[in-house]
């Protein structure tokens, strides 16, 4: 049946083909490669446009009458869409793109199905379309980070099953007996994110009151740590020993720190609401969890490091991998300050507060945006086999995002803690709101330099792929596209 | 079977151990009792309560206003409680729950009555100038209906919680401790008698009318320079206050304003004294004084005409 849609297989020359099935050849190509260059494309695309909506509204933050009478740029509005477009967008299509050219690199075989990869990218970027108008129309269902409408839910879980199926099959064709690390990590997310997400998302029930919260934030938080973390750390074990070219330090430790995420990540979630009425057992199992997730992200990191032993300094002329390295220090940073801020004591001051907003920035952006963008840079030569444009750009990304954020969490953080004394002396909100109105302006240019960092990105994207290759500068090495062969 | 199947049941399980524990079992263990202090959502000739709650969900008021209490917070009336978010009304729980996750705006849940429609309508169309620092977005593309519905959400918050204060001052100021016990030992002014009240009056003239104006209006001269406006005493709000938080205020100064610690002023005898005038101020409607033909004018002191040898004596004429 495929054959009557697509022609046949063998069939290259598309041009010789009948209309249709020429447009369905070229949509649903099956060139190899093809489903993560998209993938990858895609998520660039909805990352100017989730960044963008991010600093807009940033700047609502920091002018409150910048916008009158236009409800798709109120601020709620922008913030739904903004969260959605960067995690659901940006972030999880780039992971997609990302573990279809490791998965199969790492089975030494091919994708198994790229027509499949390419339908699921196609189904992604409809859904990001749908979400697009939706959420900034405020068609919401209310539960934070579970915004998306029921149709667009079943998309989504459309789409992760289609992943999940081709990566699955990719890893039965496989032409490797022992599995990678990286590869254990991007198994289990691909197993466990669907159901997570299914259970998240309460599209078709109406759990009563706190129930609702409880769910909603084992969601909230299992979005992160059971597939931006699991699949960020195993692009993390991917990238710094091939980029280092050196062996990973310990398979041991690896393990180690697998089984702790899979174990510790997925009950922390009552530490988002630690102070309302929830249960006291559940809290406890969330607080003792959270502290525990220091065992593995240590291990985790204790590899990673090991493994740059001597090989620091190539972080200098090596931009993939300094994005890595980049990625792997600031997740040190975000996994030592989450345990803190999940114990009574530590919430019971700054919850609430924009502390915890730039905490967020920190995992999502300082670290997974980052081995994202580092797996972009490193993966779409070998896709396509051209060179980047330009070096210059490449740096200029990456100072720019680098110090944007950096000053995004010193604005938030310091914000946070004027914030948190607030309300820890009772305060009230009109009296401390002109204190952290600097803050706002500060966040909102760092907001503006990320963003321009994303511009010149897509800008170097867009030469490379779509203009006469440059002469390769000095010291530039030559890349060659992945031979795959089966 | 090799290690890999094992791996894969290990991972299986584990995850199932997990939901089951975080997710199925407080759906079934966790069934809080409603309490009778819900809020109840009816309709009223000026709106409807429920659908008011869907507009506060769609405009995305939750990311920036929670609604729990905590046991830290202050001013925000009592603590909630699990059963707090069952409506009697149709016997069901609130969903989707609007516990809120940042403070970016104040808590709401006990906000119902604290501010009159008028307000809340006003506040909703153009947050700045009912409120200087604040940087709530403007929701003035909301229709009439959306509109009504939404406030008479925000006024039935709460209204089952029935409270005396909404503020209360810090433990060292109350007779709940030590110091506070000691504190109202050494106090000798009786704040109820009107002597003790026009004692104060004095005080109130040389410290305070220079912002808060003569009549504590929050109209003093210096009201002009000020971003955060001084407080109008005449606001019934302030009736509620009870002797122990007018004093607290009077000698700590309000943080983020250019109100003083009077404290480091005055006596805790003169503080006493001005507690007990400031507690005359406020009626029981607000007094705005926004047109010069409502104050109380006095001429301008017109200076004799001098001379010039009057005016400056010693350079001789």
């Amino acid at each position: 049946m495929l054959e009557a849609i697509f022609g046949s297989p063998l069939d290259t020359d598309i041009d010789k083909l009948p209309f249709v099935q020429r447009i369905a050849a070229t949509l649903f190509s099956d060139q190899p490669g093809s489903a993560s260059r998209n993938f990858f494309l895609s998520a660039l695309w909805w990352s100017l446009l989730g960044m963008g909506a991010g600093l807009f509204a940033a700047a609502e933050f920091a002018m409150p009458d910048l916008v009158h009478n236009v409800p798709q740029l109120a601020m709620p509005h922008l913030r739904m869409w903004h969260v959605n477009g960067v995690a659901i967008g940006w972030l999880s299509m780039g992971y997609v793109g990302s573990m279809f050219y490791m998965v199969p690199s790492l089975c030494k075989t091919k994708l198994w199905s790229e027509r499949l990869g390419n339908f699921t990218m196609w189904v992604w970027n409809i859904l990001m379309v749908a979400a697009l108008c939706t959420l900034l129309n405020g068609n919401t269902e209310g539960r934070e980070y579970a915004e998306l409408g029921a149709i667009i839910d079943v998309m989504v879980v459309i789409g992760l099953i289609s992943v999940a199926m081709n990566i699955y099959m990719t890893l039965i064709n496989r032409k490797v007996k022992k599995l990678y690390v990286s590869l254990w990590y991007f198994l289990g997310s691909l197993f466990w994110f669907p159901l997570v997400y299914i259970i998240g998302q309460r599209a078709f029930v109406a759990l009563p009151g706190l129930n609702d919260a409880i769910v909603g934030w084992f969601y909230g938080h299992n979005i992160l740590g059971m597939w931006f973390t699991t699949v960020g750390v195993g692009m993390m074990y991917y990238l710094l020993p091939r980029l280092t070219q050196a062996p990973l330090y310990s398979h041991g430790l690896s393990m180690l720190g697998f089984w702790g995420i899979a174990l510790f990540y997925a009950p922390t979630g009552t530490h988002h609401i630690l102070q309302s009425p929830a249960p006291e057992w559940l809290k406890a199992i969330a607080v003792i969890s959270s502290i525990f997730l220091l065992v593995p992200v240590l291990t985790v990191l204790t590899n990673f490091f090991m493994t740059m032993r001597g090989k620091w300094g190539m972080v200098v002329t090596d931009l993939p991998l300094r994005f890595a390295v980049t990625s792997s220090i600031f997740y040190l940073i975000t996994c030592v300050q989450g345990p803190f801020q999940a114990t009574r004591w530590v919430n019971w001051y700054l919850h609430f507060s924009q502390w915890v907003v730039g905490h967020a920035h920190l995992a999502l952006l300082g670290t997974f945006s980052f081995i994202l963008t580092s797996s972009f840079y490193y993966c779409m030569p070998r896709l396509t086999g051209k060179n980047w444009h330009s070096q210059g750009m490449i740096r200029a990304h990456y100072w720019l995002k680098m110090l944007g954020f950096v000053l995004m969490m010193v604005s938030l953080t310091t914000a946070g803690l004027v914030q948190a004394a607030g309300w820890a002396f009772g305060i009230p909100v009109d009296q401390w709101s002109l204190q952290i109105r600097p803050y706002w302006f500060l966040r909102e240019l760092s907001g503006v330099m990320i963003l321009l960092g994303q511009i010149i990105f897509a800008y170097n994207t867009y030469k490379t792929l779509y203009s006469a290759a440059p002469a390769p500068e000095a010291g530039a090495k030559q890349i060659k596209p992945v031979e795959v062969r089966v | 079977m090799n290690s890999y199947g094992k791996a894969a049941i290990g991972i299986m399980t584990t995850f199932f151990i997990i939901i089951f524990s975080t997710v199925l079992m407080p759906m079934y263990v966790f069934n809080p009792k409603a309490t009778g202090h819900g809020n109840d959502y009816v309709a009223t000739k000026d709106g409807d309560a429920h659908r008011g709650r869907q507009i506060y969900v769609r405009e995305g008021c939750f990311y920036c206003h929670s609604q729990f209490t905590r046991l830290q917070d202050r001013g925000y009336g009592p603590l909630v409680r699990a059963g707090d978010y069952y409506k009697d009304n149709d016997q069901t729980y609130e969903t989707p729950h609007v516990l809120g996750t940042a403070r970016t705006g104040p808590d709401l849940t006990n906000e119902g009555g604290r501010m009159s429609s008028e307000w809340q309508k006003a506040h909703l169309v153009e947050p700045r100038a009912v409120k200087p620092g604040s940087i709530m977005p403007s929701f003035s593309y909301l229709n009439d209906q959306d509109m009504n519905d939404l406030v008479t959400y925000i006024q039935s918050l709460g209204n089952m919680r029935k409270v005396q204060h909404f503020v209360q001052a810090p433990d060292e100021y109350r007779d709940t401790t030590e110091l506070g016990q000691k504190l109202l030992a050494r106090k000798t002014v009786d704040t109820n008698s009107s002597s003790a009240a026009n004692a104060g009056r004095g005080i109130f003239t040389q410290n305070c009318a220079v912002c808060h104006g003569l009549e504590g209006y929050g109209n003093g001269p210096n009201a002009i320079t000020l971003e955060k406006k001084p407080a109008n005493f005449s606001r019934p709000f302030y009736q509620q206050y009870p002797d122990d938080f007018w004093f607290y205020r009077v000698s700590e100064g309000v943080p983020g304003t250019r109100m003083p610690r009077f404290g480091e002023v005055l006596t805790e005898e003169q503080r006493w004294y001005l507690v007990a005038y400031l507690k005359t101020l406020p009626k029981d409607k607000e007094v705005v004084i926004d047109n010069i033909d409502q104050l109380d004018k006095v001429p301008p002191i017109r200076l004799p005409k001098l001379s010039e040898q009057q005016y400056e004596p010693h350079t001789g004429g």
